[in-house]
């Protein structure tokens, strides 16, 4: 018996190190959404891409570096014409999942101006990071990322005023996606 | 046996070929030559084009998922780099 329970635990190990993926089962906000942006990138398809990365061009090698350790990244960006058109209800699907074992919230912020709330959660195996999820909400739009891997959070938020991304100043209020 | 090395002289015989034999064989045979080396060329040329779509399908999609793959990243950098520096705004 405590044999077949080594056994079994062994057996699980590969599993709790595994890259963390989860069901972006997000149907009802899809719904009410008036457009949305639907990523899915496998491993097999990133390294495709980081094929076509300019290994001269210095943002495209920060770009390599990061992805690689990435297993793969799943994203669902949904924008609303109305405030209030989505509720945090629509969000428990994902939130659930992200309750199992292994998940834990590093960061939540919400903004008491216009209620925008961001939270980062990490399933963190061991002293490595095989899954990242990131909820972003804010009146008018939803982001929900996963990440399956490791990825260095320090080095995917430089990023930021990178490929046309505003990089936001300390202080300065979040800017309201029109 | 005469009746026999009759027959075997008469079947034979020299015979000159018909008129203009030798014009339409040689004219058959250029055609044939030049038909086949079109062919090779026409298979030839449909493998390079063949070749040069798919390296161009290739290219396209290639862009295409570095695209997506930078448009994810950004969607992902954005929350965190807000957080980060609202964090960083708290502190200050």
């Amino acid at each position: 018996m405590k044999r077949l329970l080594i056994l079994a635990c062994l057996a699980a190990l590969p599993m709790l190190a595994a890259p963390q993926q989860f069901q972006l089962n997000l149907d009802s906000v899809a719904a009410k959404s008036s457009e949305h942006v639907d990523v899915s990138l496998n491993k097999a398809t990133l390294q495709f891409a980081a094929k076509f990365l300019d290994a001269d061009d210095a943002d495209d090698a920060k770009v390599k570096k990061l992805i690689e350790g990435i297993e793969g990244i799943y994203v669902r960006h949904y924008k609303f014409k109305a405030a209030g058109t989505w509720t945090q209800a629509d969000l428990e699907p994902v939130r659930t999942q992200l309750q199992g074992p292994g998940w834990s919230k590093i960061v939540g912020a919400t903004s008491s101006e216009d209620g925008g709330s961001t939270e980062v959660w990490l399933h963190i195996a061991g002293a490595k990071n095989i899954g990242v999820a990131i909820l972003a909400a804010e009146a008018n739009s939803v982001t929900v990322v996963n990440i399956a891997g490791d990825i260095d959070l320090e080095s995917l938020a430089k990023l930021g005023g990178h490929f046309g991304v505003p990089k936001v100043k300390p202080g300065d209020k979040p800017k309201k996606e029109e | 046996m005469d009746w026999l090395e009759d027959e075997l002289r008469k079947a034979l015989a020299r015979e000159d070929p018909p008129e203009g034999f030798a014009e339409r064989v040689l004219a058959r045979s250029a055609r044939e030559r030049s038909g086949g080396a079109r062919r090779w060329l026409a298979a030839a040329a449909m493998v390079v084009v063949a070749a040069g779509a798919a390296g161009a399908w290739r290219e396209h999609q290639g862009y295409q998922a570095k695209q997506e793959m930078m448009l994810a990243l950004r969607l992902a950098s954005a929350p965190i780099d807000r957080v980060q520096s609202e964090i960083r705004g708290i502190s200050q």
